[in-house]
């Protein structure tokens, strides 16, 4: 390892560690790295600067930062509480069944496992623990963890970030992501069911069947939202950074205009919100930049892929390696920063192996979001304790089985790479 | 005094990041509307978005992102008392405070140097559209010194 490495590496080591913003760590352990090894200082403006103006699928970021964020201001997720309820509510452990459902259609339009816990979290939490004598630890367990499935079914803000770094295509890795999300809420649903039996949780209101019709055309609004953006990226009407931009117009028109539960001052409010998530983000993505112009620079990865080399491990139990790592890693590490980061260090081998890229991309997302509801830093628990006001430690007593069931469906899907995969081909991937 | 006129500074630059979002909406609204319902592909909206986009990030990132709005691992910091939360904060602080300024002379050099070239469409020069890393820079030094100067001052406490 060169002296300049060893400064980037520990310079952003250390000032990770003392709990500086990460995206600033990395700017200035970046700028250190230049000045060691006698490079222009402005490198690092340079390497941000015309990456960012050369990355235009990384618009779709911020507009489905925005289209989230709209949504949550704008209550639509209650209107989809409505139609679930009717649909599942009569079942033991219904209501729990219902949060995972309106989880599952959400993600069908929201990129982002934060905004499906902040949206849902608050009514989902009154009907389960008020209507249906849900623990609370339980009901707040469900929330986060259905809410892993968001950015599994496309859209999917961190798929985004991965096809940048790795270089794949957006359309597969959001296909690719559909059964996975599917088996994801059906494994869940599974936990619920059995745990209503065993537990004896009570039933859910039975919406008459006859008034389904009636609550179904209320929500079409929003159940068509997922179809439009579905069937416009794969009717190949609009790229996917489009369809992030459809979504977001679609869901001011249904907050501002069809509901009208978003007023004018609040939607102001909505467009400060997303500058300030985007910068955050996107304050990573160009830290990104300037560490892969490094990486690149001192051809880190090929280092790594060469001391691999000798190495005879089939491509199986290297990504289960891989996962064991991600997964310890994900209980203190953010999604982005891992993603960026690390994942980038890993390509060139997991190229060498012959591992496909979609099917990687896939997992690792599916892997970054169960360290979301991962004890003592999982953010979706946070978000789930900041929303409903149930304390974390029971909260954590009541993830773990939902943490087990995810980590299952995570490692069916690394061995059987058609679980993801199939989809994709359908629509031409030749991978 | 000074408390209000802040305010309303902070305020207006909030709007301006609310328009610089709305305005990298549009540009993409009309890109694929004006293909289409008129039929008719607009070149510049591309780049218009890109733009927009540009400025949103380093505008929202020197002027509206707050110290708690960041990604941090704060493992350690949590894990201490108030004397050594203000010394950590101090040394990340004076480090942001020291690399900014040191890059920042040779960054201005590389912004102006950029004039000589122009954007596809919109035909503006780069000098123009990378000056808000400079506006970045200078806003994340302002708010480290300010930073600084609190946790110095009597009433840290409150503020680690």
């Amino acid at each position: 390892m060169s002296l300049p490495l060893l400064v980037l590496a520990l310079g952003f080591a250390v000032m990770g560690v003392i709990g500086m913003p990460v995206a600033l760590a990395m700017l200035n352990s970046g700028v250190l790295y230049l000045l060691v090894s006698g490079q222009d200082l402005a490198l690092a403006a340079e390497q941000i600067l015309n990456g960012l103006f050369n990355s235009f699928v990384l618009l779709a970021v911020p507009l489905f930062i925005f289209a989230a964020n709209v949504m949550t201001a704008g209550s639509i997720s209650d209107r989809l509480l409505d139609f679930c309820t009717a649909l599942v509510g009569r079942f033991r452990g219904g209501l729990a069944q219902v949060d995972i459902l309106v989880s599952i259609v959400f993600s069908g339009m929201s990129g982002s496992a934060i905004a499906d816990a902040a949206g849902t979290g608050k009514v989902a939490i009154e009907m389960m623990v008020k209507r249906g004598h849900y623990p609370a630890g339980f009901a707040a367990a469900v929330i986060a963890a259905s809410a892993t499935i968001g950015p599994i079914i496309p859209p999917s803000i961190p798929m985004v970030l991965y096809a940048l770094v790795a270089d794949t295509s957006v359309g597969y890795l959001f296909l690719g992501g559909v059964l996975p999300g599917l088996v994801m809420g059906g494994a869940l649903m599974a936990v619920v069911a059995v745990s209503a039996r065993r537990r004896g949780f009570g039933k859910g209101e039975a919406v008459p069947l006859r008034e389904l019709p009636e609550r179904t055309v209320r929500a079409t609004p929003v159940l068509v939202l997922p179809v439009i953006l579905l069937g416009g990226i794969y009717g190949g009407i609009v790229t996917p950074t489009e369809a992030a931009a459809v979504a977001a117009l679609y869901a001011i028109l249904l907050a501002c205009v069809w509901y009208r539960s978003l007023s004018f001052k609040g939607l102001v409010q909505t467009f400060i919100d997303s500058a300030r998530a985007s910068a955050v983000v996107t304050l990573v993505v160009a830290g990104a930049f300037v560490f892969n112009y490094v990486v690149a620079t001192e051809q880190v990865p090929e280092l790594l892929a060469a001391s691999l080399a000798g190495v005879d491990i089939p491509p199986s139990v290297f990504l289960l390696l891989v996962t064991v790592v991600f997964l310890l890693l994900g209980c203190f590490l953010d999604t982005t920063t891992l993603l960026l980061v690390l994942v980038p260090l890993l390509l060139p081998t997991l190229r060498q192996l012959g591992v496909d890229l979609v099917h990687f991309g896939v997992t690792i997302t599916v892997n970054l979001m169960i360290g979301l509801i991962t004890p003592p830093f999982g953010v979706l628990l946070f978000v789930v304790n900041g929303v409903t006001g149930i304390p974390l430690k029971s909260i954590i007593q009541e993830i773990w089985i939902f943490i087990a069931v995810l980590i299952a469906a995570l490692v069916v899907m690394i061995l059987v790479p058609e679980t993801v995969l199939w989809l994709p081909r359908q629509f031409g991937y030749a991978g | 005094m000074i408390e209000g006129m802040l305010h309303r500074l902070q305020r207006g630059a909030e709007l301006i990041g609310a328009l610089l979002f709305a305005a990298m909406l549009a540009a993409f609204l009309l890109q694929i509307g004006s293909r289409y319902i008129f039929n008719a592909p607009i070149g510049w909206t591309q780049e218009a978005s890109l733009l927009a986009y540009l400025w949103l990030v380093f505008w929202s990132a020197a002027f509206l992102v707050r110290e708690r709005d960041h990604v941090c691992f704060s493992l350690l910091y949590d894990a201490l008392g108030v004397g050594g939360r203000r010394l950590l904060a101090l040394l990340g602080t004076v480090t942001t405070l020291m690399v900014t300024l040191i890059a920042l002379p040779a960054t201005a050099d590389w912004v102006a140097f950029m004039k000589i070239d122009r954007t596809w469409d919109l035909r503006i020069p780069f000098d123009k559209v990378f000056a808000v890393y400079l506006l970045f820079m200078l806003g994340i030094a302002a708010q480290a010194a300010w930073r600084i100067r609190s946790l110095l001052r009597g009433g840290w406490r409150e503020r680690v």
